[in-house]
């Protein structure tokens, strides 16, 4: 086995490249605050341009095909690029773009050849920013419950419902929805997914107060959001994968929501609080207690477990292997490990985790922000119940046919 | 990155499975239960005749120089048994201790009758005050009349009453040296312990002499660094066996049925199954990441801890959740599970409980002052 993320000098010669080409082509006056909700406009902005200089690269989507606007480049420097920007204290795409990370892979499975055409470069060159939006206020882990209606009236879908802890800050200029298409249809044979131009008349976005934006959207995510939707007319041929067909064609998505694609990187925070509880703080030392040490070899083992789950999933998903459990395995490990690791934290530093006083709060409120989105990370992308129960049909507990993993390219 | 096994270990994995699931099926592993040694000869001379004691040593020396990972993909198969027997004590443990402490001269001798399994090592480390650092050897080697002599007791040795030979830390004037006795040699008591674990024993020694290891009082930093690469592959033991028991539990999910359907279909029944694969995964990663590092030459200190800690608990842990599955059936012995049960038990500690190796990560990070 070979565990390495880099190092042949072909790769040290393209993480060289990369971290260049990082250096030259960020846009000036980019800040990086510690609460992505904190991000302007003006950085958003910023971020996208950012995005549109890396999607001209192919770098942006760079595991998707170069003819559709991706890098089509091999696992090796699809991690360069995510830890690169990592390092630069963002994520790819360095903005929150969960419609289409979400979208990109599923219509590479489901889309005709023309959706590919016209949605598939515009994600992959950081020209539109996409939302998903799949709960509903009746309808969280039972997603197959979703109320959202979409009548076929001529060449529209005629769009009447309402999304909810969905979106960004900054606003989006698409989104990707799962929809009712037949409301008389039976359960799971009446969804179909819609690319919706957030511009059409009749939509009206209205922010939420939550603990922390929380999901899985990176960095410059902001606040969610509720949708409403009136009337919305929305072009017929903006539909994906077939009417009435939306939870076969949901499989896929949810195999990447679920973890199914893995992740990299993200690990900065538990560096960062390790460097922290090794100094000295003003005449305080957290680890100078045994419990203290002990707690933060628990933590550590936590995150590298975790990051080890994250790489298995890449790994597996880049080189085509047969995909079960392991998805939503990895999507439970980091709810679960991200609730022990603050545990830890508020153990190690105590009430110093809890404050982003500019004064008293450890990395410039970092440590504050992790426990707070530790507790909003349980519920994005299914809940730790949810996974417990995908596993158990992906692993065949109690039931000869195993339900299959989505299908990812 | 490339996560796969390669093309000698899917071999490897395949003959390996092959064997354990003939020679040492069910029945035969019950039988083998039953024996104060959990061996026959029969059996270890198939073992040894596939080259199983010789992976970890290299050409030289007789074995087949065989690379951690390949050595550790044969012993998660002997996990999924789990095979007992003292294959891990003398083939690996012992194997890698010579190499790492012996003189050139012990190792031509010794190494080349490990391979073949005709030298069966065991090592006697632990002691009534148990731990397995140097300052939990108390034991004595005293120099009279030009030779080491040993007195005393050494406690929860692995696989002592299988061995043709024991190496025995003991201190010296200058501190941890390792020495070599006949297991046959008058003098040496082997006491098979009772209870809840599986080929442990007392070894009693009242003036034995030994012959010492390479470089007297310097053995522990040696032994220490064989620690390090035997530990990964008694790891893949236990990820072979939670690999077993999680294979179990979802096959009887789906047999057995009560107030009429498979108790899979219950959710509670469903998250025993989950902690399963989640331990069994939880030490596989770590487990193979280490060897990799081992394999490659990388400083492996923290991660050798870590897979031992989340390995020994993962198997003990796994085997409680399939408990959990099973109720009744899972405590007949003739089901088999309480085998893993066992050895689960009788492995925690060995070679350091997870207690010892988080607390040895302490130092491998840094957060101690060195």
């Amino acid at each position: 086995m070979d565990f390495a993320i880099e190092d042949s000098v072909e790769q040290s010669a393209f993480r060289e490249e990369v971290r260049a080409w990082l250096d030259e082509n960020m846009p000036d006056g980019m800040e990086f605050p510690v609460d992505p909700g904190d991000l302007t406009l003006e950085q958003y902005q910023l971020r996208r341009e950012l995005g549109r200089r890396l999607g001209a690269q192919g770098w942006l989507y760079p595991n998707m095909p170069t003819e559709y606007g991706g890098g089509d480049l091999p696992v090796e420097r699809v991690v360069i690029l995510h830890e690169e920007m990592g390092r630069a204290g963002l994520t790819l795409p360095p903005y929150y773009d969960a419609g289409g990370r979400m979208a990109a892979p599923t219509i590479l499975v489901w889309g005709s050849k023309e959706h590919k055409n016209r949605f598939l470069p515009e994600i992959c060159k950081g020209l539109v920013r996409t939302w998903q939006l799949l709960s509903e206020p009746g309808a969280g882990s039972d997603l197959a419950g979703i109320k959202m209606t979409a009548i076929r009236d001529g060449d529209h879908y005629v769009v009447n419902g309402q999304k909810i802890y969905v979106g960004s800050s900054h606003g989006a200029d698409q989104s990707w929805t799962i929809v009712v298409t037949d409301p008389n249809g039976d359960r799971h044979k009446n969804l179909s997914w819609l690319m919706i131009p957030m511009d059409l008349p009749g939509i009206t976005v209205t922010p939420l107060n939550l603990l922390t934006a929380g999901g899985e959207g990176g960095s410059g995510c902001g606040h969610k959001n509720t949708v409403f939707f009136d009337d919305v007319r929305v072009p017929a041929e903006n539909l994906v994968g077939g009417e009435n067909n939306g939870w076969k064609v949901a499989t896929t998505h949810l195999e990447v929501e679920h973890g199914g694609a893995g992740r990299l990187g993200d690990r900065q925070v538990i560096q960062d609080f390790i460097d922290y509880a090794k100094s000295e703080q003003d005449g305080y030392a957290p680890l100078e207690s045994e419990a203290a040490r002990e707690a933060l070899v628990d933590l550590y083992i936590e995150s590298e477990v975790t990051r080890l789950f994250g790489i298995r999933n890449y790994w597996m998903s880049q080189t085509g292997q047969p995909r079960s459990y392991e998805g939503s395995q990895f999507s439970l490990r980091r709810k679960l490990s991200g609730l022990d690791i603050a545990e830890k934290m508020l153990e190690i530093a105590g009430p110093y985790a809890l404050t982003n006083d500019a004064t008293y709060g450890p990395l410039n409120g970092a440590l504050e922000l992790y426990g707070r989105e530790a507790i909003t990370a349980l519920h994005p992308g299914a809940t730790t119940d949810i996974q417990r129960v995908i596993m158990s049909r992906r692993i065949g507990i109690g039931r000869q046919d195993r339900e299959k993993a989505g299908a990812l390219r | 990155m490339d996560l796969s096994l390669t093309e000698t270990q899917k071999l490897i994995q395949d003959s390996t499975r092959d064997v354990v699931r003939n020679s040492f099926a069910k029945d035969v592993l019950l039988s083998l239960d039953d024996r104060p040694v959990p061996m026959t000869d029969t059996l270890w001379r198939e073992a040894a005749e596939l080259g199983w004691m010789g992976m970890a040593i290299p050409e030289a020396y007789g074995g087949t120089g065989n690379s951690l990972t390949d050595v550790a993909v044969l012993y998660e198969e002997l996990g999924r048994g789990p095979v007992p027997g003292a294959f891990f004590s003398s083939g690996v443990l012992g194997a890698l201790t010579v190499m790492n402490t012996a003189t050139e001269a012990q190792k031509s001798a010794w190494l080349p009758e490990i391979a073949t399994g005709d030298r069966i090592m065991a090592l006697a480390i632990t002691e009534k005050r148990y731990g397995w650092s140097p300052n939990h050897v108390a034991m004595e080697a005293k120099l009279v009349d030009g030779s080491y002599v040993l007195n005393g007791t050494k406690l929860f040795v692995h696989d002592a009453a299988s061995a043709t030979d024991l190496l025995v830390m003991a201190r010296t004037e200058t501190g941890p040296s390792l020495l070599r006795v006949d297991a046959k040699a008058p003098g040496v008591a082997i006491r098979v312990l009772p209870g809840f674990l599986s080929g442990v024993t007392e070894v009693t020694f009242e003036n034995v002499s030994g012959e010492l290891f390479g470089t007297e009082g310097a053995a522990w930093s040696g032994f220490d660094t064989a620690l390090r690469s035997a530990i990964p592959i008694l790891c893949a033991y236990k990820v072979g066996a939670c690999q077993a028991l999680f294979e179990l539990s979802v096959e009887y999910s789906r047999e057995r049925t009560q107030f009429g359907q498979p108790i899979g279909k219950f959710q509670r029944v469903q998250d025993h199954i989950i902690h399963i694969v989640n331990y069994l995964d939880a030490a596989r990663w770590p487990t193979y990441e280490a060897l990799w590092k081992l394999d490659t030459g990388q400083d492996a200190a923290s991660s050798v801890h870590m897979a031992k800690a989340l390995a020994s608990d993962g198997y003990l842990r796994a085997c409680d959740y399939t408990h959990e599955v099973h109720a009744g059936i899972g405590v007949m012995r003739e089901y088999g599970l309480t085998l893993h049960t066992k050895m689960s038990r009788s492995l925690y500690h060995c070679l350091g409980a997870p207690k010892h190796h988080r607390k040895r990560m302490e130092h491998a990070l840094g957060l101690v002052p060195a």
